[in-house]
């Protein structure tokens, strides 16, 4: 990036593009929490389930994010790995009321931390623990202790609980990942 | 700039499904831009995998992604130059290219759409894009979404088919053209994949068949033809409906004229059908692309009458004198085609083709010259020659090879006029060429030479001139072939030897083969020349090819010999063997330990290629090689464990109708003839769709001597459906009688059953039968037809020993009938083209040749002579006493 380009980031004037890929099991919520960042006219009713993955784009705190919404269908889960070399970060969905594939979940999370391309670098994970509003749901500090997250190493990450549809938790959650996103790329620069 | 390209090939290929004459025109130049290009991508796949990176840059640069996806497209399409994506390499590039999805530049987001579809069939799990483009396909971007649902189609597979139907349903009825086009062009595509889907958005397709973009009716059409194709009845509705409806598309129309032909010809229908006055009033249409596609497909229905033509040729007359060259090409050329088949249809246009000679368009102008020769009279001929002649350099290879086509049926129509036509052929041939135009003169000059004695020797002498500077090996050792069989019977065969032997010294190994061949051939026919071929033969018997030197030794000790059967069997007539059995039976024994020898006799007699009349004109297309059909019947009978111990088969009929076309089973009947029984194959057709047959068998009488074996019942016939059974019949054990008539019936159980399911309604059914005609075995059905290069030689060698003569009178008015009639009968092959008949003539001989049941060869000459009836001497000789005496049946 040259010198003027970097001037102008300063300024605030155009915003820096970083990509995030956005994971977690089927029927999750991927799609209907990136819908949600979408513009309101922009916004769909009928979700359906994503075949291979979906590019959105959405703004939050000068950065420009693009998201690849990836398919959670176990058919479709190897694929992951084909986009995580060049990613700036990891949204992680976890639906946080189905508590007998949340094992499954964890063994997809240790796939990917131990994967090649992951493992070395200081990624930022968000992790949502989503549909909060049923009833029957865990607290974001129940999926953490599931999802053992405290074992993870050199790696910034956060958990947030959320409600997708409503939006509940979501843009906490994003304008958490975007500062840590700056504060890695900060820390590369150097 | 690729891109430019594809715009390109999906123009020729829109152009190719709306019926224009050009289809093939712009290739060679689109080609040659692409050859122009090649230096810049001398590159390996290694540099695009380093390039590839790019992709993963943030943001993305879209005008260097474009660059390298343009990069990798020309190469996936490169095929020959073997520089081809592995399938690792196409699946990484792949990935890291569907992360250009994010990238909102219009000309990138275009090349991704294409790169999709190029790497669909190398990469894997290219279904990963399949959300992103129905996203695409749905969006709001409307330059996106036409190429999202082609690129959709292109990776969708069966099993995806059901998630992407409603996005289809959707975009089929489309208000967009653009999308509603792509839409249903795919959908087309996709019903090879998944025609039960496609089927089921009908209602959509019919919704836009009713679009007002003429592209849209035309693709829309085009998809519900395939939808009905399989329901004929459908199908004529169609026509009927939107014949009336009246389509804005010429396109469509243009359509809707190719299934009515397509249907009048499948159905045999006369021009009282609907169908016809359909394609008649299309001839008043305004467009002028439309009236020309009902011209044309009229002049080429098996059922028109010259009435019907007339109307035809008086549109295209009209087109002739019209400003656009388009118009005038594609009018004289399809006059061109009807002048082989009506000349006089054609020659009310004589006055305005002659106008067009003189066009600034060399391909109309030679067109218009070449249908003028065909309907033209004798004396016309030079002065059109001469025409040719001035411009025969100024024009393309296909067209010189049009004119020689022309000039071929001259030489046909005018034999008189060989020594004119002979010369310019020669001209031609010594003129530079490439391999299919310097091929259709060596054919014509072949057929002028076996066709016209009187210009044998002239024909003969330019081959052998052209022989001495031919590059082309497949027309050298036709050409030679031809020499060793027409060489020896001219005035001084001496003369031929020495362009010959001229070839045994300076080419390469097939000619010289072929040419020790002819040699051979020389030195069988003629006592004189024998001693010098001896000579010449000793010579190439050190030869450093294996074949060449094979032949020659062969050929060399056979003729020491001085054998005149051994000539004839060996060298003057060859085997009459179909090579592709003997193979098949070679490789078989060999897999088998056996002290028996093997056996030549067992393989199925190669059967004469009479070759069908040639409509087309110049631009022909290759014809697909077909297996040939005794061999599927064979591996067919041979899965039969019954029929396993009959041997091969000595001779297939052409199939017989034994009921009327209108009936409820319409059953066929094919004889395979075997050494001492035949095999009756009924093929019956169920048309009924509320009765379904079981136990089908059909029984046969005969009192003839025929013995009934064995009967293979063929278990269920479903409605609307195809059926096979067998009957095995000995042949009787007199040697001589062996033709006669055998009644059929067919017996079976009916059950009914529900038209809709095909379920029977009850388990029992009904014994029924029905009776058939008659099936009769004849002469011909012993009999294989056999072409002896030579007969005079094969007469010789057979010998007097089983000769049977005798003397007929035949009350038939003319020759040709009693030739005509007498081939018939008896199913043997005229040699010596004595078929036809020098015209004025009162007298005529006749020569046949065949192989009878058991591989006997057998010979009939018949002396004719004209007087108030025709007086017949025949004779007859073969291997075997009782094949002359059934063969000389056949004429009582």
């Amino acid at each position: 990036m040259g010198l003027l380009d970097s001037f102008i980031c300063w300024l605030g004037l155009k915003r820096k593009e970083v990509n995030v890929i956005v994971i977690g099991l089927d029927n999750s919520g991927k799609s209907t929490l990136l819908n949600y960042l979408r513009p309101v006219e922009a916004q769909t009713h009928d979700i359906v389930p994503t075949v291979g993955f979906n590019t959105e784009n959405f703004r939050c705190k000068g950065l420009s994010f693009s998201a690849f919404d990836m398919s959670g269908q176990s058919r479709y889960r190897p694929l992951w790995e084909n986009y995580y070399r060049k990613t700036h970060g990891i949204i992680f969905v976890v639906d946080s009321s189905d508590r007998p594939r949340i094992v499954v979940a964890k063994d997809e999370l240790y796939q990917l931390l131990t994967h090649q391309d992951i493992r070395t670098r200081n990624i930022p994970i968000l992790f949502f623990a989503n549909k909060m509003d049923l009833r029957d749901s865990l607290s974001d500090v129940g999926v953490s202790s599931s999802l053992s997250l405290d074992e993870i190493e050199n790696k910034s990450w956060h958990i947030c609980s959320s409600n997708a549809l409503t939006g509940d938790g979501v843009q906490e959650g994003i304008e958490w990942l975007s500062s840590a996103i700056k504060a890695s790329l900060e820390q590369a620069k150097r | 700039m690729l891109a430019s390209f594809r715009k390109q090939d999906k123009k020729d290929e829109e152009s190719a499904t709306s019926g224009n004459p050009y289809k093939n025109l712009e290739k060679a130049s689109v080609l040659q831009e692409v050859g122009a290009l090649r230096p810049h991508f001398a590159v390996v796949p290694l540099f695009f995998y380093f390039k590839a990176r790019t992709f993963n840059d943030s943001p993305v640069n879209p005008r260097k992604c474009t660059q390298i996806l343009t990069k990798i497209l020309y190469m996936i399409n490169q095929q020959e130059t073997g520089e081809q994506l592995g399938q690792t390499e196409a699946t990484e590039t792949f990935f890291a290219m569907t992360k250009l999805f994010q990238s909102k530049d219009m000309m990138l987001r275009r090349m991704v759409y294409l790169s999709i579809k190029d790497m669909a069939s190398v990469a894997n799990d290219v279904i990963i894009v399949t959300s992103s483009l129905t996203k695409d396909m749905t969006g709001k971007e409307d330059s996106h979404r036409g190429p999202a649902i082609r690129a959709l189609c292109k990776i969708t597979d069966a099993s995806l088919m059901q998630s992407v139907e409603r996005y289809m349903k959707q975009a089929i009825v489309d208000k967009l053209p653009s999308v509603s086009s792509a839409a249903l062009t795919s959908s087309t595509h996709l019903m090879r994949q998944g025609p039960e889907v496609v089927k089921r958005w009908v209602n959509e397709v019919q919704e836009a068949v009713n679009h007002d973009n003429i592209m849209v009716q035309y693709h829309a059409l085009g998809l519900l033809y395939q939808i009905r194709r399989a329901d004929k009845h459908a199908i004529r509705k169609l026509i009927l409906k939107f014949s009336k409806a009246g389509l804005r598309s010429p396109y469509a129309y243009c359509f809707l004229i190719r299934i009515a032909s397509n249907l009048l010809n499948e159905e045999g229908e006369g021009t009282d059908s609907p169908m016809y006055e359909f394609i008649d009033s299309c001839l008043r249409h305004k467009n002028e692309m439309v009236i020309y596609e009902a011209a044309s497909t009229i002049v080429s229905l098996k059922c028109v009458t010259p009435k019907e033509l007339c109307s035809a040729v008086n549109v295209l007359q009209l087109f002739i004198s019209s400003p656009k060259p388009v118009l005038r090409y594609a009018a004289v050329r399809t006059l061109n085609k009807v002048a082989i088949q009506y000349p006089a249809a054609v020659t009310a246009c004589n006055v305005d083709l002659e106008t067009l000679i003189t066009d600034s368009n060399r391909s109309i102008a030679t067109l218009a010259i070449t249908t003028l020769l065909k309907t033209g009279n004798e004396a016309g001929v030079d002065r059109l020659m001469k025409q040719i002649s001035s411009f025969m350099s100024e024009i393309s290879d296909q067209f010189k090879t049009v004119v020689v086509d022309a000039i071929k049926s001259l030489c046909q129509k005018f034999p008189r006029k060989h020594s004119t036509l002979m010369s310019f052929l020669a001209n031609m041939l010594r003129e530079e060429g490439g391999y299919d135009y310097k091929k259709a003169i060596v054919n014509t000059i072949i057929t002028i030479v076996e066709e016209n004695p009187e210009a044998k020797e002239a024909g003969l002498a330019h081959l052998c001139e052209f022989i001495e500077d031919c590059e082309h090996t497949s027309l050298a050792t036709r050409i030679l072939h031809l020499l060793g069989r027409e060489g020896p019977r001219t005035t001084t065969p001496a003369k031929y030897i020495r362009y010959i032997y001229n070839r045994v010294i300076l080419e390469n190994a097939p000619v010289r083969a072929a040419a020790v061949s002819a040699l051979a051939k020389f030195g069988a026919a003629s006592d004189d020349l024998l001693p010098n071929v001896l000579v010449l033969l000793h010579r190439t018997m050190l030869d450093q090819d294996d074949e060449v030197r094979d032949r020659a030794t062969f050929f060399y000790h056979l003729l020491q010999q001085n054998d005149k059967a051994l000539n004839s069997a060996y060298i003057l007539n060859s085997m009459n063997v179909s090579l592709s059995s003997l193979e098949r039976l070679l490789q078989r024994y060999t897999m088998e330990p056996t002290q028996k020898p093997f056996d030549v006799r067992q393989v199925p007699v190669e059967t004469v290629h009479v070759e069908p009349a040639r409509v087309d004109i110049g631009i022909s297309r290759p014809t697909e090689q077909v297996p040939s059909r005794q061999d599927t019947y064979t591996e067919q009978l041979s899965s039969i464990p019954e029929f396993a111990h009959l041997g091969p088969i000595f001779k297939t009929s052409p199939p017989v109708d034994l009921t009327e076309s209108e009936v409820e089973y319409v059953v066929r009947c094919i004889k395979h003839v075997f050494s001492h029984y035949i095999v009756f194959q009924f093929d019956i057709n169920n048309t009924l769709n509320d009765q379904l047959l079981e136990r089908v068998s059909v029984q046969m009488e005969s009192a003839d001597g025929f013995e009934i074996v064995h009967y293979t019942p063929c278990q269920v016939i479903k409605c609307n459906d195809m059926g096979t059974t067998y009957t095995l019949v000995k042949l009787p054990d007199d040697p001589t009688g062996v033709t006669g008539t055998l009644t059929c019936t067919m017996k079976y159980t009916v059950k009914d059953c529900d038209p809709a399911t095909g379920v029977p309604d009850d388990e029992e059914g009904y014994a029924d039968e029905f009776v058939l005609e008659d099936v009769e075995v004849t002469v011909c059905d012993h009999m294989q037809k056999v072409l002896k290069p030579n007969w005079n030689a094969s007469w010789e060698e057979i010998g007097s020993e089983n000769e049977l003569e005798d003397t007929y009178a035949l009350s038939m008015p003319t020759l040709e009938d009693a030739v005509k009639k007498i081939i018939q009968y008896m199913g043997m092959q005229p040699c010596e083209r004595s078929d036809k008949i020098v015209e004025g003539r009162s007298s005529h001989t006749l020569y046949l040749a065949g192989v009878y049941r058991g591989g006997h060869d057998i010979l009939v000459r018949a002396k004719m002579a004209l007087s108030e009836n025709i007086a017949m001497q025949l004779t007859v000789r073969s291997t075997d006493q009782s094949a002359v005496q059934v063969v000389a049946s056949a004429v009582d």
